[in-house]
């Protein structure tokens, strides 16, 4: 098991077919064989080292001469598995420096598979590897940096039956993920098997760390019992990320793991960390303790792991777009159809809504842009504005019927922007109509013109 | 008596509130429910978030309710929701 030789033969992929997945390219689906399928329910042999070898002492020799840490904090770590749930921007610093600190056993679970716009933060993927299951191919790289690391890639989403017997198998437990289902459904899985979770987030320009079920200490539903509304989650599509930050983050949560896997005190139970990137601060924030009350802390039973988070938290347990549907057909136009429309001049006005710096990045060269905010605000410059170039629009000598559209990248907010134009121009929807465009600028990229940039 | 206390928004509430850090004159004895209703009623669109978010006075958790602080000029608020995103 040793040498890169042995890489095919350990990576093992769980609950997916990895061989009809799209875009991978010639020299990495002949490197990658279909592995073997290890289950959620199987039982994983004990980590059992007793003595350093000369490579282990060579190889780690910079870590065993700290006093706090020494022989028995690196053969503490050899004996310790730890499951990395989610393979993106926080679980590839948390992987690689666990991989690289000689942890025993590293799981590594992802459902997703490798995208151009994840590797400006995911950095042990690459560009070779797009459409290749995450887990994968974190594990291709770790293997380079580290052999002697036993390496298990679970290409699958976490539910309920399979969550809680994953975890079961595990000392510690990395949250990683990026959605809110995720992060509760993984908490009361870790309350139930007793496992310390070590959780982190990051978004736009500021990460958060806890550590949470260890020892006494308080779990996520101790301070989070009620998940958020789902309108009020932003993902990392919409809300952006800065690559570094998650990297920051990613790397104090793999030192918390460290330190409870070497037998020593984790800094962070009890204690949020909050990282603002943009101010270059921290803020270490005393939370509540454990609650009697707690939904997840106060029932031991199996029962306590909910049948469907999704459904409690309202939202996917994926940090995909979600995609609305207010609109009716008939107020909507797919994008075939607005570009027999612009081809046959048929006068409108197309109202880009997407903040300025998507718009900053692309735009269809005829529309004009007034953001969504200055919409749902009814901020009177933008309204304003919108009512000269209506009156334009009516008044263009044409008898055919005068449509304003508006325009998002996907087709969410453009529908939320048709509501509220309704609702400004009420009266006067006699003289035109409002739609959207079904799929935003994305399905324009995708279906019309191949040139236009995709992010 | 009154005094001017340092609010801050994190994540989600700073989008809510339209900004990351203000100044607030409240009063020193106050309940950490009428703190937070002060800041809901600066900012009305915060009630979306209420159930959610981690109140901390100097650094440190308050559970909105009865509890009764006393804060000094200087004091640090922050509004803190989780964020969900790896």
């Amino acid at each position: 098991m040793s040498g890169m030789d042995g890489i095919d033969s350990q990576i093992t992929c769980t609950g997916s077919s990895v061989d009809k997945l799209p875009h991978l390219k010639g020299n990495e689906v002949k490197s990658y064989s279909l592995p073997e399928s290890h289950g959620a329910d199987e039982i994983l042999p004990e980590l059992n080292k007793s003595s350093l070898t000369n490579p282990d002492i060579l190889r780690y020799s910079r870590q065993l001469v700290l006093p706090e840490f020494g022989v028995q904090g690196q053969l503490n770590l050899s004996k310790v598995s730890v499951l990395v749930i989610g393979c993106g921007g926080l679980g590839c610093p948390v992987a690689q420096y666990l991989a690289a600190s000689g942890i025993g056993r590293l799981g590594l679970l992802d459902y997703d598979v490798v995208e151009m716009s994840n590797l400006h933060r995911q950095v042990l993927h690459g560009e070779n590897r797009l459409g290749m299951p995450k887990s994968v191919s974190i594990v291709k790289t770790l293997q380079k940096l580290n052999s002697s690391v036993i390496y298990l890639p679970y290409h699958m989403s976490l539910n309920p039956e399979n969550g809680l017997q994953i975890i079961r198998q595990y000392d510690i437990i990395a949250d990683c993920s990026d959605n809110v289902p995720t992060r509760y459904l993984v908490n009361d899985a870790c309350v139930l098997a007793g496992k310390p979770l070590v959780s982190a987030s990051a978004l736009r320009w500021e990460g958060q760390l806890t550590v949470y079920n260890y020892q006494q200490g308080p779990c996520y539903r101790c301070l989070f019992p009620k998940p958020p509304p789902s309108e009020t989650v932003t993902n990392c599509a919409d809300g952006g990320v800065l690559g570094i930050v998650p990297g920051i983050i990613g790397s104090l949560q793999a030192l918390e793991v460290l330190k409870i896997a070497s037998g020593m005190v984790p800094s962070y139970s009890g204690v949020l960390l909050m990282f603002d990137a943009l101010e270059g601060r921290f803020r270490n924030i005393k939370i509540r303790g454990k609650q009697n009350d707690c939904a997840a802390c106060s029932n031991s039973a199996e029962t306590a792991i909910l049948q469907d988070y999704e459904a409690f938290c309202g939202s996917s347990a994926s940090d995909k777009c979600r995609m609305l549907s207010l609109l009716s057909r008939d107020e909507r136009l797919s994008v075939e159809e607005y570009k027999r429309l612009l081809d046959d001049h048929i006068p409108h006005i197309l109202i880009d809504v997407r903040p300025q710096p998507e718009v900053d990045i692309c735009q269809l060269p005829h529309s004009i842009h007034i953001p969504l905010k200055g919409l749902e605000q009814k901020n009177e410059k933008w309204i304003s504005f919108l009512r000269t170039k209506i009156a334009e629009l009516i008044n263009t000598g044409n008898r055919v019927e005068k449509t304003v559209i508006t325009i998002c990248k996907l087709g969410n907010d453009s529908q939320i922007a048709v509501k509220i134009l309704q609702e400004i121009f009420g009266n006067e929807v006699d003289l035109f109509v409002v739609k959207d465009v079904q799929g935003g600028l994305m399905a324009w990229a995708e279906k019309i013109d191949p040139m236009f940039p995709r992010y | 008596m009154t005094c001017e206390v340092s609010v801050l928004y994190f994540a989600k509430s700073s989008e809510l509130a339209g900004v990351r850090s203000e100044t607030l004159t409240v009063s020193q004895e106050i309940t950490s429910q009428q703190l937070w209703d002060q800041l809901v009623h600066s900012h009305p669109s915060l009630c979306a978030i209420r159930d959610q978010v981690v109140l901390a006075v100097r650094q440190e958790y308050v559970p909105i309710g009865n509890e009764l602080l006393t804060l000094n000029t200087g004091d640090e608020i922050a509004v803190i929701p989780p964020i969900s995103g790896g």
